[in-house]
């Protein structure tokens, strides 16, 4: 090692996006504790989102948007969830939902919605959940019906984050098409406006993370015209498969590390400063060896992340096992080692620092915000999926 | 450069001559040097002088001499002297 190694990389977005990110995080660090403390929606940080443009981040430049990249919503995920992560989740499952609009809804619902999007008007909420289907992205039971040129949604969900909040819902339903033969196992995907909906909310909100994403149980009945049917009818695994699950799982991965990215950033602060000098001896071999494992840990993840982005910037086929593995691992491994990170962070802190709920570095919130991350959307799921598709790459085809 | 500067600067110089001058512009690797003692004197030129290096100036440029050292100190702040640590 000699001391070049010392030299910061820049790895800075555009002025113009980081000056919108810096806009917001002020008000959703301030928010943090409120919202973990109350399991409340952060109604602030959502409004401050709404006023900076970052809600129509994906969304194309002609339609009024950013018109952001992959790595610019990883970016900037990162940054959020570096302050607040339930913040971060909400504006990435946003992101998610506007990713699959763009690239699989129709010229008239672009026409309608993205510009709405891009001014900050509407919040879409991810309605995939449903009871009696453990969790299965790619089914429904809930059947989509036709009259005329509308299409009519009945369904209940038991966990759609932000509901309260949400100003339109990206919703599955079950769809055997006009043709109403085999309708099992088909899944179509419709956007609805809150206006267009009757919503029944019930259940209560009291998790052990992630208390600010406000996830409630819904009845959600509406009609909405033809037009709304997002992707080929039937076919949603085609737009889970390029666009709803790969955007999904680099998100997620961007807010899980970003989480854990601030927290070490804290912790370094705290070491670094004139009262942790006192109470750390920042020359200890333990203390070193430790910091040194929370590192390398961000770093492994930051290049997985990064190999993924690689992945969905390359046009190639999303749906090959070594990239369908590889997009699988990303979401398991971050959920895993992100928590293990900041796990680490609090033996390294020790009670006062790392345990307290109290303490400024609000590590105990971010580890148990990131204990969700293995259940959401079920590690063991995709690993069951990636038993499979590796036994079938005899070659093992890695990325390099 | 100040006398605690100095103080602190020699320690981390495994090969300088007790009685020699600290010298300015001479690389501070070929006094010994290495990018693992370069930490240990940030952390001891941060508690003895009162200054923190921001994490910008961790480059090889600021730690290739004492004179290199010392403007970046002197530009993140302005170092204590004698009592003032």
């Amino acid at each position: 090692m000699t001391s070049d190694l010392l030299t910061p990389v820049d790895t800075a977005p555009t002025p113009e996006l980081d000056q919108r990110v810096e806009s917001v995080l002020p008000v959703v660090h301030d928010q943090a504790r409120i919202v973990d403390d109350q399991a409340c929606f952060p109604g602030e940080g959502l409004a401050v989102l709404r006023r900076s443009g970052l809600l129509g981040l994906l969304v194309p430049t002609e339609f009024g948007g950013l018109g952001g990249t992959v790595p610019d919503l990883v970016r900037v995920a990162d940054r959020l969830a570096g302050e607040c992560l339930s913040t971060a989740m909400i504006w990435a499952m946003h992101c998610q939902q506007v990713a699959t609009l763009v690239a699989h809804a129709t010229p008239g619902l672009r026409a309608r919605l993205l510009p709405r999007i891009a001014h900050g008007e509407v919040y879409v909420a991810s309605v995939t959940s449903e009871r009696g289907k453990g969790g299965h992205l790619l089914t429904s039971k809930a059947p989509l019906t036709r009259t005329g040129g509308a299409l009519h949604i009945e369904r209940d969900a038991p966990i759609v984050t932000g509901g309260l909040a949400a100003d339109g819902f990206l919703i599955t339903m079950q769809d055997g098409g006009d043709t109403d033969h085999g309708a099992d196992g088909r899944v179509s995907l419709v956007y609805a406006d809150r206006a267009d909906l009757r919503l029944t909310t019930s259940g209560s909100w009291n998790p052990m993370g992630m208390r600010g994403t406000h996830s409630v149980a819904m009845r959600i009945a509406g009609t909405v015209p033809a037009d709304q049917l997002v992707g080929v009818p039937g076919d949603f695994r085609t737009a889970a498969v390029d666009t709803f699950a790969p955007i999904g799982h680099i998100a997620w991965a961007a807010c899980w590390l970003g989480a854990a990215r601030g927290a070490l950033g804290s912790v370094l602060d705290l070491l670094r400063g004139p009262a942790g000098r006192k109470r750390f001896d920042l020359g200890s071999d333990l203390l070193r060896t430790r910091i040194a494992r929370v590192r390398m840990e961000l770093d492994v993840l930051a290049a997985l992340v990064a190999q993924c982005v690689r992945d969905i910037e390359s046009g190639g086929d999303l749906a090959a096992n070594p990239v369908q593995l590889r997009l699988n691992a990303l979401k398991v491994v971050t959920a895993e080692r992100s928590h293990a990170a900041v796990d680490q962070l609090i033996e390294i802190t020790g009670l006062r620092h790392g345990y307290l709920r109290d303490s400024p570095l609000a590590l105990e919130r971010t580890l148990r915000d990131l204990r969700s991350a293995s259940l959401n959307y079920s590690n063991d799921r995709l690993l069951l999926a990636n038993g499979a598709l590796a036994l079938l790459d005899r070659r093992v085809t890695l990325a390099y | 450069m100040n006398p605690e500067f100095e103080s602190v600067v020699r320690r981390h110089l495994t090969w300088l001559e007790a009685a020699a001058p600290l010298p300015t512009e001479q690389p501070l690797k070929d006094l010994g040097l290495d990018s693992m003692r370069a930490v240990d004197l940030v952390f001891d030129l941060e508690d003895e002088l009162g200054v923190v290096l921001p994490d910008e100036a961790m480059t090889a440029t600021t730690f290739a001499t004492a004179g290199s050292l010392w403007d970046a100190l002197t530009e993140a702040g302005e170092p204590a002297s004698a009592g003032g640590a």
